[in-house]
């Protein structure tokens, strides 16, 4: 059986190489052109060329998403776009645009593509129709089955990529445009106002429908943690986390948990069992309920948030760890969030590698002692009970 | 210079109607492999609205254009050897799965990916693989679609007339909503409407079907425009109605009077913009609001 790709989002350099370092085999960023995410932080030229490297030196890929749906005019430097992600040594573009493909195919011979989620590939003929086109890979529309995945599996020879874990658009990807209605905000060229999660009165012949629950058309989240050995056994060529608008907190722990769900599995297939502590893990930095999306049939109404709002996190992000001094058992974080002596933290780093302790001794950057750290970014340091390693995760739990 | 009046009639008794209205294209199709059709056509009536085209010299496009997943790619091949011996002129497609078999029977198809026609060289694309012609997405401005059309030497759909699709979910949005509330009560396959927060005055029609939920902008006209359309080369005009039944075969007259006008040099946009509004007055109560598709199951059972 193949080992699938992990491949997660990256919305800035410093999310790319946590997530590699906590386990993605492969990371997608944005372009500061032609992509689908205006809000998220775009990568420059120089910020990919670092990217690239860093990713290259560990044996992983580095993907770029030019997924827009263009209008006229929206063209233009698309062939030099291409040709220099290509020079940069990125590993596919991911496109959904039949015109842009086009572009990328004459213009940067050499570049792989990826269709995009956006062109809702549903079926094997679709498949075959991109394979034909010589595209290497299509992510499938999040709307196909366990089993329809199984059988493009067995019916083609292209590269499947389909969505494990994320938010998740209400409509087939690119075939709503109630944004661009409703906001004046175009939702296939990177503006979505995400106007599906707002509330709405129904009517039925004028008459409100019902007069105490909105209508809501919000989807809980994808999570496939529970399941990924159907996946695997499905023969999915990549595993596919969303958000590239998500902290490095997020990156950090949903890669986590994958690798080592991934890694449990292939160690031994057969005794595989699934720990609950993975999913409790995953919870905590979940931002709304989950489901298992269209894996296993259509969703229902557990699938969907009618007014709930979102599931309140236990812990936050508090800071990052930048050194750890043997000697002293001293470690330096970088402040994420308020942080003080009294707190129980949580630090984890790649591996799941985890423990819990009290703050009892912090000092700032020179070494004053302090009670608490309340600048964003700040240097300072605290005693831990554990040997920390650059780049562990620490969360803060919060009293409801 | 021409101008092609399409438009989809709810059965052959109304197809013969739109076809003596001026209508010269008819579009049809079935739930399984069209997307929010009027009326549910079988094969035997889709072969009947043919023949009735043809001795009118009309044209019949069958709609393709649904999001394909398995069990309905299977189906197609067959479907589509049946329009192919009923001499159907072409079919409308979106899902490129879809293309792929068009193309192996030798169906002439019209590229109708909904909100993703937004440029020519997309549209180049599917003409380069066979497209006879594209339905442009109906978020584009006048301006960009003469400069589309100008680029792609095939025929642009372009919406003039009637309710337009802005959102599908394969999910069943409404009868979730229903189970949600506990009421028991069937939710598909019944006009609702939707008021969004910023916004109270407008409602968006929605609507349940097999192949998912689909919300409408409802009331685009462009009878407005018609003479700057005529100009910048934008022929291929749509009218699209499943609701409003009779007063539909008024409008479809309207548009096909503004034809005649404007080939003759003689269209007057004023006349045409007062007589639209009067039957907006007389016929658009809420309680003519009747799907189209409701009443034509009345009709038919």
């Amino acid at each position: 059986m193949k080992r699938p790709e992990l491949l997660a989002p990256a919305g800035n350099l410093e999310k790319l190489k946590i997530a590699i370092l906590y386990g993605a085999d492969a990371v997608y960023i944005g372009g500061q052109q032609f992509g689908l995410r205006s809000r998220a932080g775009n990568f420059t030229v120089d910020a990919m060329q670092e990217g690239v490297r860093f990713a290259h030196e560990r044996g992983k890929k580095v993907y770029v998403a030019a997924n827009m749906v263009t209008h006229e005019g929206d063209l233009e430097g698309a062939g030099p776009f291409f040709q220099t992600l290509r020079d940069l040594g990125i590993d596919a573009v991911i496109v959904s645009d039949p015109a842009l493909i086009e572009i990328c195919m004459m213009e940067a011979p050499g570049l792989p593509v990826h269709l995009s989620t956006q062109a809702s590939a549903t079926n094997s003929e679709t498949l075959r129709f991109w394979h034909e086109e010589e595209l290497e890979r299509v992510v499938l529309a999040r709307e196909v089955s366990l089993d329809e995945i199984k059988r493009m599996k067995r019916e083609t020879d292209i590269e499947i990529e389909t969505f494990i874990h994320g938010a998740m658009c209400i409509a087939y990807s690119g075939r709503c445009t109630l944004s661009n209605h409703m906001t004046g905000r175009d939702a296939n060229r990177g503006g979505c106002a995400q106007s599906c999660r707002w509330q709405y009165e129904l009517l039925e012949n004028g008459m409100t429908y019902s007069e105490e629950t909105p209508f809501s058309m919000s989807a809980v989240d994808l999570s496939m943690v529970r399941h990924l050995p159907d996946l695997i056994e499905a023969g999915v060529d990549s595993l596919k986390i969303e958000g590239r608008m998500k902290s490095i907190h997020y990156v950090a722990t949903v890669c986590n948990v994958y690798r080592r769900v991934i890694d449990a599995y292939f160690e031994n297939p057969n005794a595989f069992t699934f720990d609950p502590m993975w999913e409790e893990e995953i919870s905590k930095v979940a931002q709304r309920d989950v489901s298992t999306g269209f894996y296993y049939g259509r969703p229902s109404e557990t699938a969907q948030l009618y007014g709930e709002g979102r599931s309140r996190a236990e812990y936050v992000f508090a800071a990052r760890v930048l050194s750890y001094d043997e000697a002293t058992g001293m470690a330096t974080f970088e402040q994420r969030n308020h942080i003080a002596c009294g707190d129980e933290i949580e630090i984890v780093g790649p591996g799941m590698r985890t423990f819990r302790q009290v703050i009892d001794h912090m000092t700032d950057a020179s070494y004053s002692p302090i009670d608490v750290a309340e600048k964003a970014m700040m240097t300072f340091h605290v005693r831990v009970n554990e040997r920390v390693v650059v780049n562990d995760i620490v969360r803060k739990r919060i009293r409801h | 210079m021409m101008i092609q009046l399409v438009a989809s009639p709810t059965s052959v008794n109304e197809a013969e109607r739109l076809l003596r209205l001026g209508i010269d294209r008819l579009i049809v199709g079935d739930d399984t492999f069209g997307l929010r059709m009027n009326g549910d056509w079988n094969v035997d009536m889709v072969r009947e609205v043919t023949r009735l085209a043809h001795r009118h010299g009309k044209e019949v496009s069958v709609a393709v254009n649904a999001i394909v997943h398995a069990p309905q790619i299977e189906a197609l091949p067959d479907y589509l050897a049946t329009l192919k011996e009923m001499a159907v002129d072409d079919v409308l497609v979106g899902d490129v799965g879809a293309i792929r078999l068009i193309r192996q029977f030798g169906l002439p198809y019209w590229y109708d990916a909904q909100t993703l026609v937004t440029s020519a060289k997309q549209i180049q694309f599917f003409a380069k693989r066979g497209a006879i012609g594209a339905v442009a997405a109906r978020e584009l401005t006048i301006e960009e679609l003469a400069n589309i059309q100008r680029q792609i030497g095939v025929p642009l759909d372009v919406q003039v007339y009637g309710p337009t699709c802005i959102h599908h979910s394969r999910r069943r949005l409404l009868t979730n909503f229903g189970r949600h509330l506990e009421h028991g009560e069937r939710m598909d396959r019944r006009l609702f409407e939707l008021v969004e927060p910023n916004d109270p005055v407008r409602r968006y029609p929605i609507l349940e079907d097999e192949n998912g939920t689909h919300i409408f902008l409802d009331h685009v006209s462009t009878h407005e425009q018609l003479a700057t359309l005529f100009r910048l080369g934008l022929h291929t005009w749509r009218l699209e109605g499943w609701r409003e039944e009779r007063h539909f075969l008024d409008i479809v007259s309207l548009f096909a009077d503004a034809r005649r006008a404007l080939l003759n040099g003689q269209f007057q946009p004023e006349r045409m913009q007062a007589q639209m509004r009067e039957l907006r007055e007389s016929n658009l109560s809420s309680s003519e609001m009747t799907l189209r598709m409701e009443r034509e199951s009345v009709e038919t059972s």
